[in-house]
């Protein structure tokens, strides 16, 4: 778009193609930071563990623990529910620590006279028609469509498995609860689980960043209206991770927990 | 015509209306359960704030839809 200086839109993914398949190497590398973060996390939480005396990240990460059980309680029967507290831990402080990446900077980087780059040899593809040739190399690694979708996905997948595995007739049956002409509206559905759960994660994270874009476009008038956004984005990024975790246990527990039959 | 920019506020008016009513449906009956109970008011805030990340999921698909379509403006 004319105009709009500096604008999220404008900035171009660093895109190159080994064997014809596409990589996106900003939303590769923000992922692996954000593993290595809380990994890091985790592991500097665990050192020197005590009953009587914890240090403080120990007590946070008790806390964090305690939190998804709650969630898993809320969710399903905790009962049979509690394996899955290691995948609700993992989820929800992944995707927490993804959703606060991209907002304190950005990283761009310029061509000069609009010579494209190369990495690994490989040049960055350019789509459409710039002016001026910027990347962007810093971002939330769940402002990206592939990266939300496969986790999403991922979790889908599981609860279907673990329906399969734990509660073979019951989750066959359920395709034609409560009646069999409901079989349509079920699969359609089974279809629209992964959708939205991975649509709804990309579509907060991105839409966030692509108002802190143009707001920074607004030069210094909108320091108070950035603030307020931050603030905001942070807000929204807590709950995106917890409807996320607090989904993929209803998911799996309608899938594989049944005992009242 | 600048069809794209038409389409993209058509796409997200619709989508801020359905997000404001849903919400405001939302938690006015949050409002009205903790007043009947003051005991439960963690417990019913919480559920509020699930049922907002559900009730925005379609109205913030819809605004990257409006993005996209912005962008297709000639």
């Amino acid at each position: 778009m004319k105009g709009v200086k500096s604008s999220n839109m404008d900035h171009l993914v660093p895109i190159i193609k080994i064997f014809g398949i596409e990589f996106d190497l900003a939303a590769i590398l923000m992922v692996v930071l954000s593993s290595i973060i809380v990994f890091v996390l985790a592991r500097l939480a665990v050192r020197n563990l005590s009953v009587e005396n914890p240090g403080k990240l120990q007590n946070f990460l008790e806390w964090v623990v305690e939190f998804v059980q709650s969630i898993i309680g809320m969710a399903t029967d905790f009962k049979r529910g509690r394996v899955y507290t290691g995948l609700g831990l993992a989820l929800i402080m992944y995707i927490f620590v993804s959703n606060m990446l991209g907002l304190p900077f950005g990283i761009v980087s310029e061509a000069h006279d609009n010579q494209i780059p190369k990495v690994f040899g490989q040049e960055l593809i350019v789509k459409g028609e710039h002016e001026h040739l910027a990347w962007l190399w810093w971002k939330s690694p769940t402002a990206d469509m592939a990266m939300t979708m496969a986790l999403a996905l991922t979790v889908i997948v599981l609860s279907h498995i673990q329906g399969v595995r734990h509660n073979r007739k019951h989750y066959l049956k359920h395709y034609f609860e409560p009646w069999p002409f409901f079989l349509p509206i079920n699969l359609i559905e089974t279809a629209a689980k992964p959708l939205t759960l991975g649509l709804r994660l990309y579509g907060n994270i991105y839409a966030g960043e692509v108002m802190i874009g143009i707001i920074l476009g607004m030069g210094w008038v909108g320091i108070p209206a950035l603030m307020v956004w931050q603030g905001f984005s942070i807000f929204v990024g807590a709950i995106q991770a917890f409807v996320f975790t607090m989904l993929t246990m209803v998911y799996i527990g309608q899938a594989s927990i049944h005992d009242e039959h | 015509m600048v069809y794209g920019l038409l389409a993209a506020a058509i796409v997200f008016g619709l989508g801020a209306f359905g997000a404001s009513i849903g919400n405001g449906m939302i938690f006015s009956k949050t409002i009205e359960g903790i007043s009947r109970q003051p005991e439960l008011r963690g417990s019913l805030q919480t559920t509020a704030f699930i049922g907002v990340g559900l009730v925005e999921a379609l109205p913030i698909i819809s605004l990257v839809l409006a993005f996209i379509l912005m962008g297709q403006a000639e």
